[in-house]
């Protein structure tokens, strides 16, 4: 046994010794239907594209996200206009930042690596719990207190069809997150938060409908269904 | 197996090398190597065989899985002890099973029951009782420490944590695996 100066005593040392004694005999032929079921099972994972992407180096699985983001914002950039110059002000430019940061940090707590130690819970929660917080406070930080009197209320009849943008562009977000999460402990609610925060940021940069009723019933919504909606889906339906 | 093993005794690291370089049977090898270490483990922290079996090769599954991420000059076995001791954790999480009573626990799932005298038996359930009460984290420490016999300085890094805390949670369990073993120790002697 280990040498060390919290060794337990004697007597301790000797009961657990029985525990450390083979519990059952181990017989080859348990050990050999186990690992061809086991392989059979790697072999088949390895036809899919999940475990293609799975079994990519953490570094190459990262550079892929990096990359269907990339590509997702510069498709964004010159699909849609973004907001006129009056409204592109430091808060709305912290407001993308922010957005852009929680978006890197859910991506590199899903694609982190298994064999490191597994990330508290409260982790997870806690970036959940910030990527809808933020949401919901750049919805009331829209512009600037000086042209708060310019605000017209009525950004709620257009915030369904934001919603329904900002739920249409967090998916593919979230499946490509789910696509290259090796089995993190709450992966799907981190990546739940990242599609909120991918479907916010798209829909700040380009949204010229003003007032924070409607983005907070068309913009923050998404990060909140995302979260709420998928977080309660994985509570019923566990996954394996 | 299409491949032959590299020439033995290879190191575990070697073995696994030659795996990502396409040698199957070297796959094979590490799980005769480590699959009775695993089973024995999830055993004592299930006390369920089918779960343990199940952990064990989701264990392996995600050694393969990852297996682009070993660098060579990493050691393995940390590696195989962290992707265990995870998804030991997170089973635990799941079932939310440390809040049932121990009794409950004791009486559906002993896998060494049937082979054991029965005065043997009883200390074991005792001992296993006396493990469950613990935390977790104190637990996994005398997991690696005491039964797998790795340093503090790896179990520090399997766990996630400092050597210090390591060492704490483990002076802290052995006293209180003591305290509650106490009575039965002195009825030995």
């Amino acid at each position: 046994m280990t040498s060390g100066s919290n060794r337990p005593d004697d007597g301790l040392d000797e009961r657990l010794r029985e525990l450390d004694a083979p519990d059952a005999p181990q017989n080859d032929e348990l050990m050999d239907r186990m690992f061809i079921d086991m392989k059979a099972r790697c072999d088949k994972n390895d036809r899919t594209v999940t475990g293609f992407l799975r079994s990519r180096s953490t570094v190459a699985r990262r550079l892929i996200v990096l990359t269907v983001f990339a590509l997702l914002a510069v498709a964004g950039w010159f699909a849609f206009p973004l907001v006129g110059d009056q409204a592109r002000t430091a808060q709305w430019t912290a407001s993308l930042v922010t957005f852009c940061v929680l978006l890197v940090l859910a991506m590199f707590m899903v694609t982190r690596p298994v064999h490191l130690p597994a990330l508290p819970r409260w982790q997870s929660v806690c970036l959940a719990c910030i990527a809808v917080g933020a949401t919901v406070l750049a919805a009331f930080w829209p512009y600037p207190a000086a042209q708060a009197a310019t605000h017209d209320h009525t950004g709620g009849v257009m915030a369904g069809a934001c919603m329904g943008v900002g739920l249409l562009l967090g998916v593919p977000v979230y499946a490509l997150l789910r696509l290259v999460d090796r089995g993190n402990a709450f992966g799907s609610l981190v990546a739940a938060a990242a599609a909120g925060l991918a479907g916010n940021f798209v829909l700040k940069a380009h949204c010229s409908v003003p007032g924070t009723s409607h983005e907070l019933l068309g913009h923050a919504s998404v990060a909140v269904v995302f979260v709420l909606g998928l977080g309660l889906v994985h509570r019923w339906i566990p996954s394996k | 197996m299409a491949n032959s093993p590299p020439s033995s005794p290879a190191t575990d690291e070697e073995l696994m090398e030659a795996y990502i370089d396409g040698n199957d049977s070297a796959f094979r090898s590490l799980f005769e190597r480590y699959g009775p270490i695993l089973l024995r483990l999830t055993r004592r922290h299930l006390r369920n065989d089918e779960l343990a079996e199940e952990i064990v090769q989701q264990t392996f599954f995600r050694l393969h899985g990852a297996r682009n991420d070993f660098r060579r000059g990493s050691k393995l076995r940390p590696w195989v002890m962290t992707i265990a001791m995870n998804l030991v954790r997170e089973h635990w999480r799941r079932t939310k099973r440390r809040k049932m009573t121990s009794l409950e626990v004791d009486t559906r799932a002993a896998p060494e029951a049937d082979f054991m005298p029965l005065e043997l038996r009883q200390r074991s359930e005792l001992l296993h009782v006396a493990l469950e009460k613990l935390p977790t984290s104190q637990r996994e420490v005398v997991e690696l420490h005491w039964f797998q016999e790795r340093p503090y300085a790896e179990v520090a890094q399997i766990v996630g944590t400092s050597e210090g805390a390591v060492r704490v949670r483990a002076h802290r369990a052995y006293a209180t695996l003591k305290q509650l073993l106490v009575s039965e120790i002195r009825g030995d002697e």
